[in-house]
């Protein structure tokens, strides 16, 4: 039978406002109809399994939608047509279909970056630091569930997040790790791993907490989630991440920098001392990428160093060129590229970015940026 | 809040479609485009549950035709630039565990982010586009519903 009757819904009022069509990127759909194979195949296993997709926000906050991996912004596109959506009826359903729903627009998603900068402002007053036990009872709390259902970003990207920004689980409650105090831990462990001849490569993690513990008061929670985060814990043992630890080491001395700058040389130099003969060879600049300014030299003067951090710039795009564009007129690609990176999904979207806040001038020295408008005077 | 979205493709509406529907790509659901929208006069709210709207003809994939009233509306299959993703909000009442007399504050905003949950039942490739003017016909039998475009 080809022709059909269109009707209503058998329950209008419960139907409509019921449906929302959203428009998948390629790779959301991909997810999507793999998941439905899978949760097909798992329910002879009999098993629950469930693909995670959770719409996140507060009700004051765009929402976003996040897969395990990545986050999406929901957008609601208003179309002049209307679209139905037709089923299949159950008392018909060779003669008639159903009109369930009446649509007027469609919810578009597009990657973002995750919202973790939302954290640094919450944490603000509850960072860890040395002996500050006494302190906790009157700290304000924000416990690690809390912000899981609150911040807006995927599962790993939060995880990533709590990591990337050095910030502790302690009894269920988050708390960033004060920066001095971080640096003392790696320190430690630095000389741990000499003095207890372990190899970086897998170092006894059992051996390092005991030892921080008994011999310096580290709670085994601390430096255990320290570990965790410099490089791979895998069967108790410890495959130090070197880069990453340098770097920490690297921006604990370059912080006392902000305002007046080092030479680079003598940051060279207390950058190495702190490492230790193993790691001198791998100092390198390129390390710090985003979180430091190099102030060439004029002539007779040494080259200098200050402390620049991209993370303590606005995530607002405008107000990040304007920042950046205020601390210098004109940049290198190559330098103003790490300080896009955390509002920038991909290069495509950075480039995307630059194109609309920068002004590209190129001479013999290699593309320069500057503002698109003067932002002084 | 988290508003849970659950992924179940597959049998959400039961009985599936005749084959003249299910060729456009999916058995259970299609998506149908009008132009402007659909105006049903009804005087009460309960009378509008499974009140005809119109005849649907998909004899010719080509050329689908849409009957509403005196209306002949010709259409088209058009294929979707990006796949579209069919959420349906759930009625649930599953997640009432938490024990009652807790504070009644903690609870009332529970239920209402547990009440929601979304999950999405289809995902559509085509859809069919009634985009033309509708033409008048006559020799058919009145009905009360009129399709305004």
């Amino acid at each position: 039978m080809s022709e059909l009757d269109l009707r209503l819904s058998t329950a209008t009022a419960q139907d409509t406002g019921s449906f929302r069509l959203l428009e998948l990127p390629p790779e959301l759909c991909q997810i999507i109809e793999s998941a439905s194979e899978k949760t097909a195949r798992w329910i002879f296993l009999s098993t629950t399994v469930t693909p995670s997709l959770f719409i996140k926000g507060h009700p004051t906050e765009d929402a976003v939608l996040c897969t395990s991996e990545k986050t999406y912004a929901v957008r609601s596109v208003v179309l002049s047509n209307t679209v139905l959506v037709v089923t299949p009826s159950r008392s018909d359903p060779d003669g008639t279909v159903h009109i369930r729903d009446q649509l007027h627009e469609i919810l578009e998603l597009v990657p973002v970056v995750p919202k973790l900068h939302k954290l640094s402002i919450l944490l603000r007053d509850m960072e860890y630091d040395e002996g500050d036990e006494d302190r906790q009872a009157t700290m304000p709390k924000y416990s690690y569930d809390q912000a899981r259902s609150e911040i807006q970003a995927s599962e790993a990207e939060f995880s990533r997040g709590l990591k990337d920004r050095r910030i502790l689980i302690l009894e269920g409650q988050l708390r960033p790790i004060a920066p001095a105090h971080l640096s003392t831990i790696l320190e430690l462990l630095l000389n741990y791993l000499i003095s207890l001849s372990l190899s970086y490569q897998a170092a006894v993690v059992e051996e390092l907490v005991s030892v921080l513990a008994d011999e310096h008061e580290i709670p085994r929670a601390v430096s255990n989630q320290v570990i965790s985060w410099f490089g791979d814990v895998k069967d108790g043992l410890w495959k130090m991440d070197a880069d990453a630890v340098i770097r920490e080491l690297g921006i604990g001395i370059l912080r006392h920098h902000r305002h007046n700058p080092i030479s680079e040389n003598e940051f060279l130099k207390k950058w190495k001392n702190v490492v230790g003969d193993t790691f001198e060879s791998s100092v390198k600049l390129t390390l710090l990428s985003g979180d430091y300014l190099r102030n060439l030299s004029s002539i007779g003067e040494e080259t200098t160093l200050t402390y620049f951090p991209s993370s303590a710039l606005p995530v607002d795009p405008a107000a990040r060129f304007v920042e950046l564009f205020l601390t210098r007129q004109r940049w290198k690609h190559e330098e103003i590229e790490h300080f896009l990176l955390d509002i920038a999904v991909n290069s495509k979207e950075r480039d995307k970015l630059l194109l609309k806040h920068a002004r590209a001038l190129t001479d013999s020295e290699g593309v320069w940026y500057t503002a698109r408008v003067s932002y002084s005077n | 809040m988290v508003i849970d979205v659950s992924i179940s493709l597959s049998n959400t509406f039961n009985p599936k479609f005749p084959s003249c529907v299910a060729k456009l790509g999916h058995d259970e659901l299609v998506l149908i485009e009008l132009q402007g929208t659909l105006d049903i006069e009804c005087d009460e709210d309960t009378t509008r549950d499974g009140q005809f709207v119109g005849k649907l003809n998909l004899k010719d994939a080509n050329k689908p035709t849409l009957i509403i009233g005196h209306h002949l509306l010709e259409g088209k299959i058009v294929t979707l630039p990006k796949p579209l993703g069919v959420a349906h909000r759930k009625e649930s009442s599953k997640r009432h565990d938490f024990p009652g007399d807790g504070d009644s504050s903690r609870s009332v905003e529970d239920t209402l982010s547990s009440s929601v949950s979304w999950g999405i039942v289809a995902v559509v490739k085509k859809k069919i586009v009634f985009s033309k003017r509708p033409m008048p016909i006559v020799n058919l039998g009145g009905s009360t519903q009129r399709g305004k475009v």
